[in-house]
């Protein structure tokens, strides 16, 4: 690595131009991360013609720094109101609700943006120092890894589920089911579609995801409100031990640095997304912890494992992006189309044929970073604002936004149906204590999992001996049972599971 | 005096009759803002040209044009809302013509071909057999020599491609197992690791034969392209077979004549700015074209019954 080169990029990365655009992004993307409804896809989708009149380093310093303010901004509502801005915080509502409802909400809030900082700074520096090289390590990971890898996924964070096991089966039977609904991939057949264009290309995501975190828990805390008026909305007062402290940070470092580890696994796997690596972070914390019984009752570490791994996904889906030119998820695809627009080619050639532009906006990633703990820290006070809003205000205007939001999916009023449709699906999960996280990651991981066994079944013809010469896949599917045995064990010893979802106050 | 011009370009008697008395109203088309409908998620190739070519017919038509992407199905979802469409062709879609020419013939829609008008394309499909660098085939007959002997892997992205490759394999005795990759994005790993021999791409190589390391075999579609002179068409090999497709902008049936000279004047206009031409031939190898409507009404019907023939025979 040509360090003058380096040097001469930061160097532009540092005017105030590049300021101005990186902070613009970040603030957006922060703003829209807040609010539950709008996502980081749509967002940067509705940005890109923005980046039109932007110099080509500016206007992709943008679009990352819009999706890594969404990322940190995702914290505050998911703290605050326990309904996450974003799929991939939901994991951050177990312990920050319920740390804001013991009336220590800017403690949670700053534990949530250090972990988001410290998690995506270090994330960025593994992007520029050692991973773009390695990058082809993720070519090692195909069909049957990929396969294996879900598999574990699903299993390991099923178990986090709270309620029975047989809730846990049925929540998580009903996400696998409803994740096979759309075209087979291979056939182009409609399945479970009952005529609906709409539903070719499955469950529209963005309405479950929207309907059972945010939309639902709107209606769980509006029916609250009729027995505990005035008693149920999260005050920010200035109680003395509502600080910070070094002592209480430091502990939880340890878990933003696995955090951060499991973020960049999981980011730099095309395909699997943020949602799976904050919920896998949240799990290990918990598995690693020594008093995993703190766990949803507002544990710092549960805060920082979430929010650590959510983003470090981002900057790590960038490593295959600019690595082999392949997509890690989304947000990372789309990027490939604001590069293109501006005429660039993302891909290994960017390195070897404009190295300036790349370390530049490695450089604007950095800053990016250093812009989020600043917006975060100090609109701190500005975002808790929002506790001062009475809630049955505060209330219909997250309706509001999450009926927006899925209008500009364009699916039009049937989207609308089926996120309300969703909504009541989880205002009933919520009510009768079956686990909406394992719902919904059954149904992200299905489609994925699905596709990738169908290819390793093929492509071994059918024969399950490949396996021996598939060392990664073998472990994992070790993984996977084991996690299933644990599952097992711990059923039938402890009746109660060790984590709960937050519980009814 | 440059609207005449392009009424007469788009070579429709309709259009030129209407010309006289409604020279008027095409100076006032468009009132107010357009939309462009893309069936496919922001980042692909369709995504790519659309938001150029909006910007460039922004500037022809004085009205602002915005990009709404409506995902799902290959474009069915779109079509199906643009059939429905009545605001007299301020929205528009932009995209390839798969969804008409062959999603009807395996699945239910609701909308057919003549729902619809099909104004102008500026751009043609790509639709290549790929392999990664250092497989032992670098041609498509070293391919077919390799997998009498050798089984063999293919990656489909559509029923229409998996028809083509099997019926390939049947007539030169291939052992051949199809996966399927969910599109593109899912393509390029299982061809860049060997997980697969060889693969469908429609337009995905682009990013990855400039640095060596796919190779593309053939093309599907009808000719060669421009930008890899010395790959055949599968055709031209001698398997009666092609993919045509063609990037167009396409209206509802029943839109007023004078909206429809002022967006095929618009498409001619951008086929010929430098600025689409750029982005379009230059980073997603697209060549690109201007093929009035009255050819790309005849050329959908075409390819529909030849795409028909292809799968009635599997």
């Amino acid at each position: 690595m040509n360090l003058d080169v380096v040097f001469a990029a930061m160097g532009e990365a540092l005017t105030l131009s590049s300021f101005i655009g990186i902070g613009g992004g970040v603030f957006l993307g922060y703003v829209i991360g807040v609010i539950p409804g709008l996502s980081r896809s749509v967002a940067i989708a509705i940005a890109i013609p923005l980046t039109f009149y932007m110099t080509p380093y500016i206007a992709i310093s943008f679009l990352i720094g819009l999706s890594k303010g969404t990322a940190a901004g995702s914290a505050v509502s998911a703290i605050l109101l326990n309904a996450p801005g974003e799929a991939s915080s939901a994991a951050t509502c177990l312990d920050g609700y319920p740390m804001a409802k013991a009336g220590r909400p800017k403690t949670a809030l700053k534990i949530g943006l250090l972990a988001s900082v410290i998690g995506d700074i270090l994330a960025t520096m593994i992007l520029i120092f050692v991973a773009i090289p390695f990058a082809r390590v993720a070519l090692l990971f195909g069909p049957y890894e990929m396969a294996a890898i879900l598999a574990f996924a699903l299993v390991f964070i099923a178990g986090l589920s709270g309620g029975s096991l047989f809730k846990g089966l049925a929540a998580g039977g009903f996400g696998i089911f409803l994740g096979t609904i759309g075209l087979d991939p291979q056939t182009g057949l409609p399945r479970m579609t009952f005529g609906y264009t709409e539903l070719m290309d499955g469950m529209p995501l963005i309405a479950v995801a929207i309907g059972t975190l945010a939309l639902s828990e709107m209606f769980v805390q509006a029916e609250r409100l009729r027995t505990e008026r005035g008693n149920m909305s999260i005050k920010i007062e200035n109680r003395p031990d509502d600080v910070l402290r070094w002592r209480e940070f430091k502990i939880t470092i340890p878990t933003i640095i696995r955090g951060t580890g499991v973020g960049t696994f999981v980011g730099a796997l095309p395909g699997l997304g943020p949602s799976v690596g904050s919920f896998m972070s949240y799990g290990m914390a918990q598995r690693a912890s020594k008093t995993p019984e703190r766990f949803g009752k507002g544990a710092p570490e549960g805060i920082a494992a979430s929010e650590s791994a959510d983003n470090a996904v981002i900057p790590a889906a960038l490593i295959p992006l600019f690595g082999l030119g392949i997509p890690g998820n989304v947000s990372a695809a789309l990027l490939i189309g604001a590069f293109a627009i501006h005429g660039i080619t993302v891909g290994p050639l960017l390195l070897r044929d404009e190295p300036e532009l790349l370390y530049s906006i490695f450089a604007g990633m950095i800053v990016a970073s250093i812009v989020m703990l600043l917006i975060g820290w100090f609109g701190l006070m500005l975002f808790a604002q929002i506790t001062r809003v009475p809630p049955p205000v505060v209330i219909p205007i997250v309706i509001f936004f999450c009926l927006s939001g899925m209008m500009l999916q364009g699916y039009g009023a049937f989207g609308l149906l089926i996120l309300m449709a969703f909504a009541l699906l989880g205002y009933l999960m919520k009510k009768y204590d079956y686990s909406f996280v394992t719902f919904l990651v059954a149904f992200i991981i299905t489609p994925m999992l699905e596709l990738n066994l169908r290819q390793s079944i093929i492509l071994s013809r059918g024969d399950p001996m490949i396996l021996l010469n598939r060392p990664i896949a073998l472990f994992f599917i070790a993984c996977t049972v084991l996690a299933l045995v644990a599952l097992a064990v711990r059923t039938l010893r402890h009746p109660k599971p060790l984590a709960n979802a937050p519980e009814e106050a | 005096m440059t609207t005449l011009r392009y009424l007469a370009a788009s070579a429709s008697i309709a259009v030129l009759a209407f010309a006289t008395s409604g020279n008027v109203a095409a100076d006032e088309f468009p009132t107010r803002p357009l939309t462009m409908v893309i069936g496919f998620a922001a980042g692909g190739s369709t995504d790519i040209q659309g938001r150029v070519l909006a910007n460039v017919m922004e500037e022809y038509l004085g009205q602002p044009v915005n990009v709404v992407n409506q995902p799902g199905a290959g474009s069915a979802v779109a079509f199906t809302r643009l059939k429905n469409n009545t605001d007299g062709g301020h929205t528009f879609l932009f995209g390839g013509t798969t969804a008409l020419t062959f999603t009807p013939i395996i699945t239910e829609v609701e909308y057919e071909i003549d729902d619809f008008e099909y104004l102008a394309a500026v751009a043609v499909g790509q639709n290549a057999i790929v392999t990664a660098a250092g497989q032992p085939f670098q041609t498509f007959d070293d391919l077919i020599t390799h997998g009498r002997e050798n089984p063999m892997t293919y990656a489909q992205q559509t029923p229409l491609d998996q028809a083509i490759m099997e019926s390939v394999a049947a007539q030169e005795g291939l052992d051949l197992a199809i996966v399927p990759t969910g599109g593109g994005g899912g393509m390029a790993p299982l061809v860049l690791a060997k997980e697969v021999d060889f693969a469908y791409s429609g337009g995905t190589h682009a990013q990855y034969t400039p640095t060596g390391e796919m190779v593309v075999l053939a093309f599907l579609s009808a000719e060669r392209s421009p930008f890899y002179p010395e790959v055949p068409t599968i055709m031209e090999l001698g398997y009666d077979y092609s993919i045509e497709d063609y990037r167009t902008i396409i209206v509802p049936a029943g839109t007023p004549e004078a909206a429809k000279a002022r967006l095929i004047a618009a498409a001619e206009h951008a086929s010929r700015s430098e600025r689409f031409i750029e982005i379009t031939e230059g980073n997603t190898f697209f060549p690109v074209v201007f093929i009035g409507q009255e050819e790309m009404e005849a050329n959908v019907r075409r390819i529909r019954a030849a795409t028909e023939a292809v799968m009635a025979g599997n």
